[in-house]
């Protein structure tokens, strides 16, 4: 959380050309995600991406000797740069050495990130721009707005003015128009250089080969007509073998713009010779009568030593990632700061750049999984992110206020569940007639600014399951594990589910030792709490050796079964006790089809209804069917919604620290339901309930949203308890 | 055999189709040779440059274009060096004969057909410029070297030059699929960008229907 980011989301919100580049992209990025797996096992081709650059990472050193000695036998130049300067002092000598005035450049993120433009000019050498986005960027002096689609924020008039003013000529702002001066002016620039610089997407040890992927052609114009050419490579891009190179060129086009292929990809591996036999040397072709490589490192192979983050390193910058992350979609990719962008970006921005904005790159991720799951590299970015923001907050510590409450209050579940309910009365003048919190003193104000929230019960789920502590005599012994949400906000729901379990000859009781499952520590990287408070309801959960554990928020079933082992993986007897507990860890939907699998389908009700998929209960544990299947078995019928995969914008952390962006998240889901027309959304995620109801309650909707339990409670609701409630 | 070819004949029509490039058929010589007649007439072309190509070599296609009046250069110095200005136009700074060249042919070492791709290969870059520069780009492919995958097209290029010590692949080997494209001029998503206005590929296929 950090004020500077908080007003930087402020402003990209209020930015009209952001949000209007996104509104017009988004249908385009939407079909770019569903066009990458067409026709093709993506999991399959994604694997085997992540393979090779695991082990082409390892053999990092390696393949950087081979790729020296190999281009150097062709005639090419190499110079290894440990950091960016290094490579800029290396290209100005180049430069210089050869009286080189004017040079045309092709797309390369490693450039950026080196700022190898900048150097260059600043000398007064004339660099160009020769990829249309990055021209005009170079044009409009911005950064990129998204790694491939860089210039998508600028408008049509905009992009007149700086080519009007670029060619000299008075241009009309029709896209013809404007391409045939783009044309015209790039021609010229093109002819007049003495130097190509170009990046490289892949580049092959076996052959000394550089492969560069591009659609418009000007990167075969800047390697190939200018006298010099000098290709920036980062050493992470080293593939062994051409095979290699060709696995992740199955992928790369796909995931980047929903294309097969791009239309040219460039495999060069020396300067050009006017021979027909590749080996012969001592003559100049057509093409550039130099090659030089330069392999970059600059921070490159230290992060390959972080065993924790070295994945950051098999990213193949597709930009899949960014496509569907909800935080990128609201705010665009120059509020990440320097060059790369999104959740992968944030990792690579605090190992290669800027470790300064580490901590507030990493506090915009919402944990929604949404990029891991399309990342053609198979890349887990959430995840880095929590150790980015674990390894910030042991080599920063954390400010006294969350140490208090992180340390003192959550970690200590007596003093956490105190704090809690006395909570319950300060906030008795703030209750609407109908019980709901909607205008809350600050700091909170802008909390229920956002979404309408439910009161805080002083009489817990805890409080009214007293007598359901120990296991009764049941075909299935489950335990209850319900999260905060339903303890403290929603303790019917709790309740719901006790009854309907019942149903199933399930009688489940609740361990009165739970307490929070941690993610709140977990995600802000405090992760001595998280350990804490994992072992207390590891203990608390396997006491009476229940047959499952039910669970009502898949966040807490994503710590309980995923994260929980991995916390304690140091400790061989902490680590089986938690698998032990992880194993048993049932979703609520999920546990009434497996205790009921030949239960018939109940007549049709004659109700459409809509189903939101919680991130963690959709990516996190991969559940998505058992929760439909459940309710299509209850007789509803489900109409599917756009988007119903992606996240709420609860986020966790999100909705207390940037309230403002979970609320951006949050209306386009809240579009999505009000589009779909039905009355009744339901979700199984506590969290998303509260995000969902507080939303819509505050658009004045009349659209129900309801966890599973709930729904199927509604039918008569069978008191088999007594809980004098 | 032949209907394995002409399996990978559609593929690659449908692939590089899509991909936005137009794909004709010839079944003999003489009928390369009048397609790119026509393409001349059509373009109204003057100007012609012509990179490496066994397959234009055979059909004559120099020679044929002269005598419909077009100036044609071959581009290959190291193969069949032009007269001395030639070679001057073609190495000077400017590059312009590729440049003013109407018409750009070369010849695709391999084609990939599940992709819809043409691989066009060489060392001294003459091919890069033919396929870049001019205002039309036609390539010629021989369908016997038309392959399945792209995994096939490593091996063949990975095979290619058996006399070779180092068995190096070419210093270039551009991968060729469709037409190019930009989607950075707002308002028109896939515009022809900084390359040729269009693609064609011709390819000759001995025997099969398309003559």
């Amino acid at each position: 959380m950090s004020k500077a980011m908080e007003k930087k989301i402020h402003a990209a919100l209020q930015d009209k050309r952001i949000q209007d580049a996104f509104q017009t992209w988004e249908p385009i990025l939407k079909f770019i995600s569903r066009a990458a797996g067409l026709g093709i096992d993506y999991e399959a081709a994604r694997g085997k991406i992540h393979s090779v650059k695991e082990r082409c990472i390892d053999e990092s050193p390696q393949l950087v000797e081979q790729f020296k000695r190999v281009a150097v036998e062709a005639g090419a130049q190499i110079y290894e740069a440990k950091t960016g300067q290094d490579a800029n002092d290396y290209i100005l000598k180049v430069a210089s050495d050869n009286g080189v005035k004017s040079i045309v450049k092709s797309t390369s993120s490693l450039a950026r990130e080196i700022g190898c433009r900048e150097a260059l000019e600043k000398v007064g050498l004339e660099v160009t721009e020769t990829d249309v986005g990055d021209w005009i960027i170079q044009l409009a002096n911005e950064k990129p707005m998204h790694m491939t689609a860089t210039s998508c924020h600028i408008t049509i008039e905009q992009v007149t003015s700086l080519l009007s003013r670029a060619s000299g000529e008075k241009l009309e702002a029709e896209p013809q128009c404007l391409l045939d001066a783009t044309r015209r002016t790039l021609r010229k620039a093109f002819i007049r250089a003495d130097m190509g610089i170009s990046g490289a997407n892949i580049a092959v040890a076996e052959s000394g080969t550089i492969v560069i992927l591009t659609n418009e052609g000007n990167e075969c114009m800047v390697t190939t007509m200018p006298r010099l050419h000098v290709a920036l490579v980062g050493i992470e891009k080293l593939v062994s073998t051409l095979e290699d190179a060709t696995v992740i060129l199955r992928l790369l086009s796909r995931a980047n713009m929903g294309m097969k292929l791009p239309v040219y990809i460039s495999h060069i591996s020396g300067p050009s010779i006017a021979d027909s036999s590749p080996t012969a040397l001592g003559t100049t072709g057509q093409g550039p009568a130099e090659l030089h490589i330069v392999l970059v490192d600059n921070g490159r192979s230290n992060l390959r030593q972080l065993h924790e983050f070295r994945e950051a390193l098999y990213c193949i910058k597709c930009g899949a990632c960014i496509n569907v992350c909800p935080v990128f979609r609201s705010l665009g990719g120059q509020t990440y700061g320097h060059i790369y962008q999104g959740g992968i970006g944030t990792i690579l921005t605090a190992f290669l750049n800027d470790s300064e904005i580490a901590s507030d790159l990493a506090s915009l991720c919402m944990g929604c999984k949404a990029c891991t799951a399309v990342c053609p590299a198979g890349i887990d970015i959430p995840g880095m992110i929590t150790r980015l923001r674990a390894k910030i907050v042991t080599e920063k510590g954390l400010p006294w206020t969350k140490k208090m409450a992180y340390r003192s209050i959550l970690g200590n579940p007596g003093r956490f569940d105190n704090a809690v309910r006395a909570a319950s009365f300060p906030q008795r003048p703030f209750l609407d007639n109908d019980g709901m919190l909607r205008r809350l003193p600050p700091p909170f104000a802008s909390l229920t600014n956002t979404i309408s929230l439910p009161p805080i019960v002083f009489r817990t789920l805890h409080d009214r399951l007293k007598d359901f502590a120990k296991p009764r005599e049941a075909k299935a012994k489950v335990a209850f594990y319900a999260g905060c949400v339903c303890n403290y906000a929603y303790p019917e729901l709790g309740m719901d589910v006790i009854n309907i379990l019942g149903r199933y000859d399930a009688q489940p009781y609740f361990p009165p030792g739970q307490t929070c499952c941690g993610a709140p520590a977990f995600y802000e990287g405090v992760i001595d709490t998280a350990v804490s408070l994992a072992k207390k309801n590891i203990a608390a959960l396997e006491v009476e050796n229940p047959d499952y554990i039910v669970t009502v928020c898949p966040g807490c079933a994503a710590m309980l079964q995923k994260e929980y082992p991995r916390l304690l993986g140091n400790d061989l007897g902490w680590k089986q006790r938690a698998g032990k507990v992880a194993g048993k860890i049932r979703d609520f939907s999920q546990l009434v089809t497996e205790l009921s699998p030949s239960a018939g389908k109940k007549a049709a009700r004659n109700k459409r209804i809509t189903y939101h998929d919680p991130c963690h209960l959709r990516r996190g544990l991969g559940i998505y069917r058992e929760p439909r299947q459940l309710l299509e078995r209850e007789g509803y019928e489900i109409v599917e919604m756009e988007d119903s995969d992606v996240c709420c914008g609860f986020g966790g952390k999100t909705v207390l620290e940037y309230p403002e962006l979970s609320d951006s998240v949050l209306q386009r889901k809240l579009d999505k339901i009000i589009a779909i027309g039905v009355d009744t959304v339901v979700t199984n995620c506590t969290a998303c309930v509260l995000q969902l109801r507080g939303g819509l309650d505050k658009r004045k909707s009349l659209i129900k949203v309801m966890h599973s339990a709930e729904l199927m409670a509604v039918e008569g609701k069978q008191l088999t308890l007594k809980t004098g409630d | 055999m032949a209907a394995a070819i002409s399996d990978l004949i559609e593929q690659f029509q449908n692939e590089a189709g899509q991909a936005g490039a137009i794909v004709q058929i010839a079944s003999v010589e003489s009928k390369v040779t009048t397609l790119i007649l026509n393409l001349s007439c059509e373009y109204k072309a003057r100007h012609v440059v012509i990179s490496g190509s066994p397959l234009a070599n055979t059909c004559r296609l120099k020679e044929v274009l002269v005598e419909a009046g077009v100036e044609v250069i071959k581009t290959a110095l190291s193969e069949q060096p032009p007269g001395i200005d030639d070679a001057k136009a073609l190495t000077d700074k400017p590059k312009r004969k590729y440049l003013e060249a109407d018409l750009g042919i070369c010849e695709a070492s391999v084609g990939i057909a599940e992709t819809g791709t043409l691989v066009i290969t060489g060392n001294e870059g003459d091919e890069r410029l033919v396929t870049i520069l001019p205002r039309i780009h036609i390539t010629l492919l021989n369908a016997d070297n038309l392959l399945a995958t792209m995994e096939d097209a490593v091996a063949r290029l990975k095979s290619g030059f058996p006399a070779d010590p180092g068995h190096r692949i070419p210093r270039y080997v551009t991968y060729l699929t469709g037409r190019n494209t930009t989607g950075d001029i707002p308002g028109a998503l896939t515009a022809r960008a900084q390359g040729p206005e269009q693609e064609y590929v011709v390819i000759f296929s001995k025997g099969t229907g398309g003559g």
